[in-house]
């Protein structure tokens, strides 16, 4: 019951091969990885290029003998007798077993090679700094020269470096195995409870004032999705005026005690006692209960937080139209809750956000 | 070895009864590929889940929790009780039937260990039932995220279906390496086994030495969850890399035991719908043993980003393991060169496995470059490069050899055209799902999360691969119509409907219990083809 098949005609065949070698290199042109930012990522995507170029050469050669033989050596109604039957050939077996050895060993070289400049870690870096990882967040210690002490711990994921010198991170995770990974350094490390990785890289400085995506890489449970942070790259100078900043605000800032009830920097976020209207507000599962809140203009008031993520930190901080924050409430792990005494603001919209989780956030109605 | 008289089957075992108490080996088969491919089919659909939630940004179907279930079992259910069973089922069914053998060695235990799987699969879905859902930290379940603290019950239930598996394979494996070692028939040199046979061979001895590493790796993983031991919890003293090392140990070589028959199916069929032998079948054998061997010392290199393995070593080892492997494609293309090719449907599968399984060896190419593989690992690359070896290697094998062997299995053969309309759909289907990967990766895209940003400029992609994942299951509905049609009206297919080489085309369709009442003298790998042309053409 086999039908006959109705073959294309010719002008159609060479349309589809056409369009199916269009794909092929369209698909070959999409294979690129994004510029790198960093020295090592770019002798990685020296590699890489090496590496795609070794594997379109071999891409095209082999899939091109394997459809050759496909339209050449259809069987043919004309073909009763046996083709020859060919058991093999030394020569060339030897050959195709030669030839690809070397080329693995070149790339191998090439990759050793490539790897020693990766993985190289200065002595002297100009800056050290501690990722560490929990679930479901980043922070990042600023260490003083001497590698040990701490600074200054930016809770926000947000990673703030200079560019043009030697930066040494360390990592180290609190509870399971996260990834630190930013795509445009072409690298990823995995933060190892129990060990503690380290590596060096440097910022080209051609991307001073950029910003650079980063998010977890190994899957570390339930909201594995929401570890994002951000790598800032500032020009040296910028970045030595932001570091001091926050040193000094860090010290001048009392640590909040455990009872207070109170926002930790902003304007009036001083820990008095919350007076005005309450509006209540819940983080569970990384993510506000609420969308929108609004308040009235021109009165204190209260955002009563609670958190119910066990073991993860939230908080909330509010920023204004210009991107101005307003008040920054206290990062504190739930479950637990807070209330937040938020000073008179006047009429307009404002976003509210989570400092440690950027990506929770909701629209804050004053009027 | 004990031999019985030729005996059918009990005149008190029938129908349902019968399927359930066999020892033969070709029903033992059926069941092995009959149960792989309804997991397939359930894994498919936790596949589907996957790429819904995918489509777009945002959470819209299913919870963090759920999603991580979904991408769990999928995999789970592919790895464990599809791609190594379904390669387990042809072994058991074509490798007596090769060798001229009347049954496997052990064909009670044969039946146990294909009975081991259903409850397998029965106790890691039963996770679904708890109340904190199946097992959640994906198939690879890395310590310390799989220590109780963060994952429930559906965990320990997924080790212990991991266990029973495993016993199923440590079983399969010593009784296939008996079989085909003590009970070749008269004239079946090693030399002169068929591929298949020999890749079956090494796939045993790979899961003999390597499962039980496994297996003792989830003993531990089960004390330190529920008897309190800290084998792998950093925490209390224990080395959360050991995990990985003992889970690679085995999973690595387990990539092999899902490629190596797959290989072998494909080394059947091509040399048949060419008329030709295998091209260089010493080498053939030679680059499997290789890949055996070189497979147990590349474990490492899923853990290059850990910072804790000796990267130039393993890296070395991986790119070597490519030599065998082109060796085997450059045989296959030289098969087909100056033959005359019938492009049946299961030749048009061993093409597609051809073209797709090398986009899956290059691609991991890239990965032995371990700087760029500090890149890519972890991302949707990755994701992509497993589904060119296992979906566009092993499951493309899979098919061309149901299209090939169902004749043999059940007498009619499957329909030719409802067969070419599948592939076509599968092979768009496969492409547009699993290639688009390739360029999230390296955009950045890690795996295993359920949602991403918006602005990442990962949409379109994602939107493409669901389109494609689609497309791969709208092509499993032309398989089962055939298979139905086929089962009330097929085309009777005769002994040998392809012209076949080795010795279960021998024998009748299906086969007799204990399959043959005669053989043809054995003085090559090809005894059927010997009989059909004469010693002239061998």
């Amino acid at each position: 019951m086999s039908i006959p098949r109705p073959r294309l005609p010719q002008p159609a065949r060479s349309v589809v091969a056409l369009v199916a070698l269009a794909l092929l290199l369209a698909g070959c042109a999409a294979l690129e990885p994004p510029a790198a930012v960093t020295a090592q990522g770019q002798d990685t995507r020296d590699l890489y290029d090496f590496v795609f170029i070794i594997a379109v050469v071999i891409f095209f050669l082999v899939e091109g003998l394997i459809v050759f033989a496909a339209l050449r050596y259809r069987r043919k109604p004309t073909d009763t007798e046996l083709p020859p039957q060919i058991h093999g050939n030394s020569v060339l077996e030897v050959l195709w077993t030669v030839i690809p050895t070397l080329i693995v060993v070149i790339m191998f070289v090439f990759s050793w090679q490539t790897l020693n400049k990766v993985d190289a870690v200065s002595p002297s870096p100009a800056l050290t700094v501690r990722a560490v990882a929990a679930q479901f967040q980043w922070q990042f210690d600023y260490l003083a020269p001497d590698g040990q002490t701490v600074q200054f711990t930016q809770q926000a994921p947000e990673l703030d470096l200079p560019v043009g010198v030697d930066v040494h991170v360390i990592l180290r995770s609190k509870d399971v195995i996260h990834a630190f990974y930013v795509p445009k350094f072409l690298f990823k490390r995995d933060v190892v409870p129990g060990r503690e990785n380290n590596f060096d890289f440097t910022i080209d400085p051609n991307d001073v004032n950029q910003s650079f995506r980063g998010q977890c890489a190994e899957f570390c449970g339930t909201f594995h999705s929401t570890m994002l942070f951000t790598v800032k790259a500032l020009s040296p100078a910028d970045f030595k005026t932001w570091l001091d900043q926050q040193i000094a605000t860090a010290a001048s800032t009392p640590a909040p005690s455990p009872a207070a009830s109170g926002g930790t920097g902003g304007t009036g976020g001083g820990g008095g006692a919350a007076t005005g209207p309450t509006l209540d507000l819940t983080a569970h599962n990384i993510a506000y209960d609420q969308a929108t809140l609004s308040a009235p203009a021109g009165q204190p008031f209260v955002i009563k937080f609670t958190n119910n993520d066990p073991g993860v930190t939230h908080n909330v901080a509010i920023t204004d139209s210009t991107g101005q924050q307003v008040f920054k409430g206290e990062i504190f792990s739930g479950p637990d809750s807070r209330s937040y005494p938020i000073p008179a603001l006047p009429a307009g919209t404002y976003t509210f956000a989570c400092s440690v989780h950027p990506q929770m956030t909701g629209t804050l109605t004053v009027h | 070895m004990a031999t019985t008289t030729l005996r059918t089957t009990a005149g008190y075992r029938t129908g349902l009864y019968d399927w359930l108490t066999t020892t033969d080996h070709k029903k033992i088969g059926i069941l092995y590929l009959a149960n792989s491919i309804l997991m397939f089919l359930i894994g498919g659909l936790f596949a589907l889940v996957v790429r819904v939630e995918l489509a777009q940004p945002g959470l819209q179907f299913l919870t963090d929790a759920q999603y991580n279930q979904a991408f769990t079992i999928h995999a789970s259910l592919m790895l464990f009780l599809f791609v190594i069973p379904v390669l387990a089922g042809f072994g058991n069914y074509i490798t007596p039937l090769m060798i001229g053998a009347p049954d496997m060695a052990f064909p009670r235990i044969n039946a146990f260990s294909f009975w081991l799987l259903p409850l397998a699969a029965i106790v890691m879905l039963s996770g679904f039932a708890t109340g904190g859902g199946a097992a959640a930290a994906g198939w690879t379940e890395y310590s310390p995220l799989a220590q109780a603290k963060y994952e429930g019950i559906g965990t320990d239930l997924w080790i212990v279906a991991l266990l029973l598996i495993g016993t199923s394979s440590i079983l399969g494996s010593i009784n296939f390496i008996v079989t085909i070692f003590k009970m070749r028939a008269p004239g079946m040199t090693l030399l002169r086994m068929p591929v298949m046979v020999w890749t079956m061979l090494v796939t045993s001895i790979l899961v003999l030495m390597a499962t039980p590493v496994l297996t003792s790796a989830l003993i531990m993983l089960f004390i330190d969850r529920n008897l309190g031991g800290h084998f792998f919890d950093p925490a209390n003293g224990g080395n959360a890399i050991l995990w990985q090392n003992t889970f690679w140990f085995y999973s690595h070589p387990a990539v092999y035991i899902m490629v190596l028959p797959a290989m072998g199916i494909i080394s059947e069929v091509l040399p048949v719908f060419s008329r030709k032998p295998l091209f260089g079948y010493k080498a053939f054998v030679f680059a499997t043993a290789a890949i055996g061997a070189l497979g147990f010392s590349v474990w490492a290199h899923h853990m290059f980003t850990t910072g804790a393995v000796y990267l130039p070593f393993f890296s070395f080892m991986t790119f070597l393991i490519a030599i065998p492997t082109g060796v085997k494609f450059f045989n296959w293309i030289a098969t087909m060169f100056r033959g005359q090719l019938t492009f049946s449907t299961p030749l048009l599968y061993a093409i597609g496995f051809l073209t797709m399984f090398l986009i899956g060896g290059i691609n991991g190419a890239f990965s032995a470059a371990v700087p760029v593989d500090f890149a890519l690992h972890d991302t949707y690359w990755v994701v992509a490069h497993i589904h060119y070896v296992l979906f566009g290697g092993s499951v493309f094998a899979v098919f061309a050899g149901l299209f090939y062997w169902w004749p043999k299995m059940f007498g009619r053969k499957l329909n030719e055209t409802l067969g070419k309309i599948q592939f076509v759909f599968m092979f768009i289907g496969f492409n547009l799902t699993f290639f688009p990967m390739h360029i999230l990766g390296l955009s950045g895209m890690p795996r295993r999360i359920a949602d991403y940003d918006p602005n990442a400029g990962w949409n379109d992609l994602n939107l493409l691969a669901t389109i494609g994942g689609f497309t791969i299951a709208f092509s499993i509905l032309p398989f089962l119509w055939n298979v139905f049609i086929t089962f009330r009206s097929g085309e009777p297919a005769g002994d040998d409907p392809w012209e076949g080489n080795t010795l279960e085309w021998a024998t009748s369709s299906p086969p007799p219990p204990y399959n043959f009442d005669h053989l043809p003298e054995i003085r090559s790998e090809r005894p059927v083809f010997d009989a059909r042309h004469g010693a002239s053409h061998a």
